[in-house]
């Protein structure tokens, strides 16, 4: 194992080069340029191709073209980028194309802060796409390490689930220097319980089966196949079709093989919950770093409290939620997201309270505040769009 | 078309959806000839579309590999493709004026620029049509769309001393060729010289669409009276002329530009320079 | 060792306030420390100041945020006035070139004339920062062995390896 100090950046790139990524197509932008760069460098020493792009739109399109010429590829951006990508999204989402598809989120509207973290795209990327009809498999790393092994882990189910998958990160994750523990063998990737799984082609005729099935070889054009996809509802052979039937088909598939195996994709923490907790911190991203001292530190000083930190954002795992209690959702953005589906999740009988920051975390000392007010019963008040009563 | 058909063409997508009396199929039509004389086999062609009547009709007849873009972007989509699949494999697309010229200009001007490997067949019916008939970037000046109920009045790409294949040249496309539908063995060579281009080629192809353009524009569906604009419009490049006296929109056709493997082809050059660095870092 | 070490180092721009962090934290990494480093840039509309947040442990580290630092090195009036209420227990370390220091804080303060002694002593205003970490190391020298943290510095700056080892070497002499 490589041990080294580096960014998360860095580690999103080795995770890629390790499950096998050979295409990056980016477009730069603040803070997930380093990404491209780092790809630009380590791409070329693998036998990997690293493109820059007219526009993200063209980014995407490219990794979705390569894919299904049977390159594993990825790219990588932030908000004002990840918008361009609903096109290609779709594409992808639709012809079943697995690619890997990073966000570095900063902090919003447009262009808002360039060079701070937000967290303002958890509801996009469930919906990075037009027309519904399908889930999205969205993973949040909160710290360097974990941005490599998560890296890895998209490449995987992009693989098995033939279809894009986000990693949402935050600039802090991004940008921020951390540890950095790389396996350098077969038998240490194997250690670090890594899984790769190589590109398979679908030899046909039923590309697109009216099934909820996964570790369904996805389409790779060139081997004469006889393979068809397009934007358009497919039939199994990938005709394109206007029959109601055929789009059922179609919406089933691409809804039921994410929902019908959501427990192969849910992956979340949680701390103190068998504790009887009265208050529990809901979170993702680099604000859970936080949040876990706040935790620990309130159950030092005898509050009982608990904390909940979601690795696998979509689909959004609700059967985590089985404890009733005030919950308190920790977030870089000052709409209050992830606080709606908490509070759709949640048992009845809870309460929803939402903290917001932007631009920078959250600190121990607020949510010790926040924590013991909750406890007391006391109103949240402080600034009206930072801690609020959902 | 019965052999070229049998050879190549899936019988469930052939005869196609088009109107009947639309020119498309005659483009259609010629490339596959071209692909025959050229002696390819079904395996060597990955057939890709855009979106519109260009796109739908001749997405997935192919009998080996098919895609479709969405709008304008399949250019895009095929530069990730060029670069992963095994050189020798050709890439075709049939594509629209509209995703060519206006939705996915950019890209396709990046790709012409990067001297991708692909053959782009424009079959342009001078405006959008499958979305019922609106003005495009090649309408002609003062023809009547859906959307130009007075007259095309915005400049197109054609006119007023633009072509559109001037500005494709200057980004870089090594083989450049402009033939109506109605035109012979004459645009299938042209295609073939294309195909066989190991870089960015592109066809521009007028070609009559009855239903909605001549419907509008001409007052007539008749197919007769639309081949006859065609016809009266078709002019060889090297053909004298009175322009003057023509006093509206003409095709010059044959090879505008050809530069064939003068330049290193984008996926090749790539290639080659990965192994380069990757040889210096075993 | 203190479960939880935490520097704030902080000033503008060119002052190397990032390299500053990142040879600490790589020291920590070769110790077989665990460690994070944020890190803010700050341009002249966000407060006009540079932050590197380190924290190490011997044990993975939840928070990466600085909110009581051990050691709080101010290299800029914006920064020390911005950051010095975080100072409970911590030492700050200033560079009085920059920074006049408040007389009614409660702590611990140690001027270091970082940027006065490298244009005299070394000849270049660049070496500031080398003459900081060696402050910073002597200070720390009960988690980070001198050694490591003049190899980490050494592989973080590109140039002038003698230069700067002096300039460590100043550093680490005067506290
Ligand atoms: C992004 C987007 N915008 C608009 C459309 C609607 N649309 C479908 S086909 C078409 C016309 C395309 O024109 P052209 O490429 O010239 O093809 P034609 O139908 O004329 O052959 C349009 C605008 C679409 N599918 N996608
Ligand atoms: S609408 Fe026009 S271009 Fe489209 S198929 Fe009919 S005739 Fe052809
Ligand atoms: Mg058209």
């Amino acid at each position: 194992m490589k041990r080294t100090l580096d960014t998360g950046n860095a580690a999103i790139t080795e995770g890629a080069i390790i499950a096998g990524c050979r295409l990056f197509a980016g477009y730069p932008i603040t803070p997930a340029t380093e990404i491209a760069e780092n790809m630009s460098r380590r791409l070329p020493q693998v036998g990997g191709y690293y493109l820059q792009a007219e526009d993200e739109l063209a980014a995407l399109h490219i990794c979705v073209g390569a894919s299904l010429g049977g390159l594993k590829a990825m790219t990588a951006t932030s908000g004002p980028g990840y918008i361009l990508y609903a096109d290609p999204y779709g594409w992808a989402i639709g012809s079943e194309i697995p690619v890997v598809i990073v966000n570095a989120q900063r902090v919003g509207p447009v262009s808002g802060i360039t060079g701070a973290p937000g967290q303002g795209e958890f509801y996009l990327s469930r919906y990075p796409t037009q027309g519904g009809n399908f889930e999205t498999i969205v993973l949040a790393p909160n710290s360097v390490q974990e941005a490599f092994t998560l890296t890895v882990e998209a490449f995987y189910l992009a693989e098995r689930f033939r279809t894009p998958v986000t990693l949402l990160a935050d600039q802090l994750v991004t940008d921020g220097w951390e540890t950095l523990i790389i396996p350098e063998t077969e038998e240490e990737i194997q250690a670090m319980g890594l899984k790769v799984i190589p590109r398979r082609i679908n030899e046909g005729p039923e590309f697109y089966p009216a099934t909820d099935e996964i570790d369904i070889p996805p389409v790779v054009l060139g081997h004469n196949t006889g393979a068809a996809c397009s934007d358009w509802t497919p039939t199994a052979e990938g005709y394109d079709t206007e029959e109601v039937e055929w789009q059922h088909k179609h919406a089933y598939r691409l809804i039921y093989k994410i929902r019908n195996h959501k427990d192969l994709i849910t992956r979340y923490e949680s701390y103190f919950l068998e504790d009887d907790p009265e208050v529990i911190l809901v979170s993702y991203g680099s604000p859970s770093r936080v949040v876990k001292s706040a935790v620990k530190a309130a159950r030092e000083k005898g509050l009982k409290v608990g904390g909940l930190r979601l690795i696998s954002l979509w689909p959004f795992p609700d059967e985590i939620f089985t404890k009733t209690a005030k919950y308190l959702s920790v977030e870089l953005n000052y709409d209050g997201q992830l606080v709606r589906e908490v509070q759709r999740a949640m048992p009845k009988g809870s309460e929803v309270h939402f903290m917001g920051k932007c631009g920078e975390l959250p600190t121990v000392a607020e949510l010790m505040e926040l924590i013991e007010a909750l406890i007391k019963g006391q109103p949240l008040k402080a600034k009206p769009w930072e801690m609020e009563a959902w | 078309m019965d052999y070229l058909a049998t050879k190549y063409l899936r019988p469930r997508k052939i005869p196609s959806t088009a109107c009947s009396g639309c020119g498309l199929g005659q483009i259609h039509k010629k490339v596959v000839k071209a692909i025959d004389e050229l002696g390819l086999d079904v395996g060597d062609v990955v057939w890709g579309t855009g979106i519109g009547c260009a796109g739908r009709q001749t997405f997935a007849t192919w009998k080996g590999d098919n895609f479709a873009g969405t709008h304008g972007r399949v250019y895009a989509l095929a530069t990730g493709l060029r670069i992963a699949l095994p050189p020798n494999k050709k890439i075709i697309l049939t594509v629209g004026d509209g995703d060519a010229f206006g939705i996915g200009f950019n890209h396709l001007l990046n790709c012409a620029r990067r001297n991708v490997d692909l053959t782009v067949i424009v079959c342009d019916n001078l405006g959008y049509m499958s979305t019922g008939g609106q003005y495009g970037w090649t309408t002609p000046e003062g023809y009547r769309t859906d959307s130009s109920p007075y007259g095309m009045w915005e400049p197109n790409w054609m006119q007023g001393g633009r072509d559109v294949l001037n500005i494709l040249r200057e980004a870089g496309a090594t083989f450049l060729a402009r033939h109506t539908s109605i035109e012979g063995q004459e645009a299938v060579e042209s295609i073939k010289k294309a195909i066989l281009n190991k870089g960015f080629s592109l066809v521009h192809m007028p070609y009559p669409c009855v239903t909605n353009f001549a419907e509008r524009a001409l007052g007539s569906r008749r197919p007769a009276v639309m081949y006859k604009w065609f016809k009266e419009r078709t002019v060889k490049l090297n053909e004298r002329v009175d322009e003057k006296a023509l006093g509206d929109i003409y095709f010059r056709t044959g090879i505008y530009y050809d530069a064939s493997n003068s330049r290193p082809e984008f996926a090749e050059a790539l290639r080659n320079r990965v192994a380069e660095i990757q040889r210096r870092f075993r | 060792m203190a479960k939880r070490t935490e520097v704030l180092v902080s000033g503008f721009g060119g002052q190397g306030v990032v390299r500053i962090g990142q040879a600490l934290s790589l020291a920590a990494v070769y110790q077989g420390l665990y460690t994070t480093m944020l890190i803010s840039h700050g341009t002249e509309t966000r407060g006009g100041y540079v932050r590197s947040q380190v924290v190490m442990s011997e044990e993975p580290i939840d928070s990466p945020v600085v909110e009581n630092p051990d050691y709080f090195c101010a290299l800029s009036k914006a920064a020390y006035n911005r950051f010095k209420h975080l100072v409970s227990h911590g030492v700050i370390i200033y560079d009085p070139g920059y920074v006049e220091p408040d007389p009614n804080l409660n702590v611990k303060q140690i001027p270091l004339n970082a940027r006065d002694l490298a244009e005299k002593e070394l000849g270049r205003e660049l070496f500031a920062n080398a003459i900081v970490m060696g402050a910073l190391s002597k200070l720390m020298s009960g988690l980070l062995d001198k050694d490591i943290v003049i190899k980490a510095m050494l592989e973080r700056i590109p140039r002038f390896h003698e230069e700067n080892k002096k300039a460590f070497e100043l550093g680490y002499s005067l506290l």
